[in-house]
């Protein structure tokens, strides 16, 4: 378990300010911001490259700030893998268990093992020169992996592959994660690769910690206005709240609430759904609703298609980005009626 | 871009094959130098500056290969140059590591001062030794030490060579430090090695063609040093030997100069043949030092 209390630094233009977490062992977490929030600055202070200007980071209960690099036992894997260029592949998955002086006839075993596991046979000679960028990241992985490290810590890990390799070594990475049980630390400013992997969430910005928390969790209940929007909640207003209804512009919409006054709207797009009469739609029927409450009729005025779903923008007075399914041929200058559902409209 | 690559190709090439010719032309037009001078034999006639036998010196290349002042020079430039290169790559390259690894305060200052002591004229390093170690506190310390660092051949050579070699040195080892991602060593670090094993089995592996270039550029640019050297320690041939301790006698670099500052004495002595000569000399020793830095250079693995 790693445990950061009230964690202050100041690295040329990057700022840390109050950082609290908590870690479990076995977690996968993954740090979520923009560029420039300061989460490589966490962990190279993790790491130990730098001096925070104070607070504290514990591992399983042990203070390593004092610890210099090689006694915290935390494996580094930078954004360009840093393997060695010396030394072949073979030799940078044994380099921290020959730093340990194990005996050479466990290194090979525990080199085999990750060899098989990361299922790099083939390139065990190589030089890292001659890696592919997914290879490259296996054997950064491997490397960090073999010595056992109580928490592995990855800067941007998957921002070096192109898109496709991207979500196969995200599942790779999450079953290693798995199959070992250990703690990893992941950084990224992508909300999807994110989700692909992580067990839970920490949102930064402007280098302090903004939210933490599961992907559901987050997504259900963003605490600020910039979680719901890095999370691609997309729709967000303005709202007037009586503790009844909503008022966003001219728009009243039903939200029974506690909040009264000024709040902030946040609609996610998955949530909001299409309404239609039309026999082939494959949308839900406006006759088969139950309930009738906050349906807006608007007009489409950009439709995109993406691989699994329509992302439309429609006008209902307010702008509202919503998803709709591809088969329905969406096109602009249609209107169409929509619903926002209570329980979707979240108040911040 | 075909067209882009063969204008490159062009002027590379062009401008190669007119460097070397240019090279060639100087190299092979000034060989009759080498053959006997007649202007330059009247006027040793008339001053006869080296006094009694000038034998030798009114024959082909000044009969360089049978004088003992050549080979001691020869001598005395290859053994300061040595020392010179080793002083100099065993305090320049940890302070280039220093430099590029560490954060030091001043260090703007210190990299500052390195490069601007490569833009001065050597006779200014010169000169300023001369101010630093000839008057003022430091001197009094030599008086009280009972030796000199001016004029002498122990240190006063090896200072004066190793002030300019020491910055390119430096320059040259620093540029390779900063050329490798300095993450290899923390990564090496965070997986359980000591700084030291981290430099030996990573940064040292990965810059030793850097750094036998550093060497080398070190003891070119030692061995090519003229104006510090003779403006801190002057010319020794005339010195009688009786001013030589044993050692350097035993060395058999006695009554010898640098050989750059030899090429030059020996013109203004009037000796035209014999100058030229050694300077020949220290551009083949110049050209195979540079052919043995590529070789070595090019090996490297930089990256």
């Amino acid at each position: 378990m790693i445990e950061i209390k009230n964690l202050n630094g100041n690295l040329g233009d990057f700022k840390l300010r109050g950082i609290n977490l908590t870690v479990e062992t076995g977690e996968y977490h993954v740090i979520l911001g923009p560029t420039g929030a300061g989460k490589s600055v966490l962990i190279e202070y993790i790491v130990g490259i730098y001096s925070p200007v104070s607070g504290k980071i514990f591992v399983n209960g042990e203070d390593i700030l004092s610890l210099p690099i090689e006694e915290r036992n935390i494996a580094y894997v930078p954004q360009d893998y840093a393997l060695f260029p010396n030394l072949s592949v073979e030799k940078n998955l044994a380099y921290g268990l020959e730093a340990r002086n194990m005996p050479k006839s466990n290194i090979h075993k525990i080199v085999d093992e990750i060899i098989a596991s990361l299922k790099i046979e083939s390139i065990r000679h190589r030089m890292p020169l001659h890696l592919s960028g997914g290879e490259k990241q296996r054997v950064a992985l491997g490397r960090a992996l073999a010595t056992k490290p109580s928490i592995v810590l990855m800067d941007e890990p998957l921002s070096a592959l192109d898109e496709n390799l991207r979500s196969t070594m995200a599942r790779e990475l999450r079953r290693l994660q798995r199959e070992t049980h250990s703690t990893f630390i992941h950084i990224s400013h992508n909300f999807e690769e994110a989700s692909d992997v992580a067990d839970k969430i920490t949102i930064m910005n402007e280098g302090r910690i903004v939210q933490t928390g599961t992907l559901q969790a987050l997504m259900k209940k963003p605490e600020t206005k910039f979680t719901a929007d890095f999370l691609k909640t997309q729709n967000i207003f303005k709202a007037v709240s009586d503790g009844n209804t909503l008022n966003i512009g001219k728009t009243t919409l039903v939200k029974k609430n506690q909040l009264k006054g000024d709040v902030i709207a946040a609609i996610r797009p998955e949530n909001i759904l299409v309404i239609s009469d039309a026999p082939n739609n494959k949308e839900p029927n406006n006759k088969e609703l139950d309930n009738k409450e906050n349906i807006l009729s608007a007009t489409i005025e950009t439709v995109r298609l993406k691989p699994y779903y329509t992302e439309i923008v429609l006008n209902a007075q307010l702008p509202i980005v919503l998803y709709g399914r591809n088969e329905n041929n969406y096109r602009p200058g249609q209107t169409i009626k929509i619903q926002l559902p209570q329980e979707s409209i979240i108040l911040i | 871009m075909f067209g882009e690559r063969m204008l490159f190709k062009s002027f590379f090439y062009g401008f190669a094959i007119l460097m070397f010719s240019y090279s060639a032309y100087l190299f092979v037009s000034n060989i009759d130098q080498l053959s006997v001078n007649q202007a330059a034999v009247e006027t040793r006639e008339l001053t006869n500056v080296w006094g009694d036998p000038q034998t030798g010196r009114n024959e082909f290349a000044g009969g360089f290969w049978k004088d003992a002042y050549f080979w001691k020079s020869l001598n005395l430039t290859l053994i300061i140059t040595v020392i010179t290169t080793i002083l100099v790559s065993l305090a320049g390259i940890p302070t280039a590591y220093a430099l590029s690894t560490f954060k030091i305060p001043g260090k703007t200052a210190i990299e500052i001062l390195f490069s601007s002591v490569i833009v001065l004229p050597a006779s200014s390093v010169g000169l300023c030794l001369i101010v630093l170690l000839n008057h003022g506190p430091l001197f009094q310390l030599q008086k009280w030490m009972g030796f000199r660092f001016a004029h002498s051949i122990f240190p006063g050579m090896i200072i004066a060579s190793m002030v300019l070699s020491f910055a390119f040195g430096v320059s040259a080892w620093k540029a390779t430090f900063d050329s490798i991602n300095p993450r290899f060593e923390i990564v090496a670090r965070s997986l359980g090695s000591s700084r030291w094993r981290a430099f030996k089995t990573i940064t040292l592996p990965l810059s030793k063609g850097g750094i036998a270039a550093g060497i080398i550029l070190a003891w070119t640019r030692t061995m090519a040093e003229f104006g510090a050297v003779l403006f801190f320690c002057g010319t020794f041939s005339e010195l009688p030997a009786s001013r030589f301790s044993d050692l350097v006698k035993f060395l058999k670099i006695d009554q010898a100069d640098w050989l750059s500052v030899a090429v030059w004495s020996q013109i203004e002595y009037g000796n035209v043949e014999y100058g030229f000569a050694l300077a020949y000399v220290l551009v083949i020793i110049g050209f195979f030092s540079v052919y043995l830095m590529h070789r070595i250079g090019a090996k490297g693995y930089i990256w």
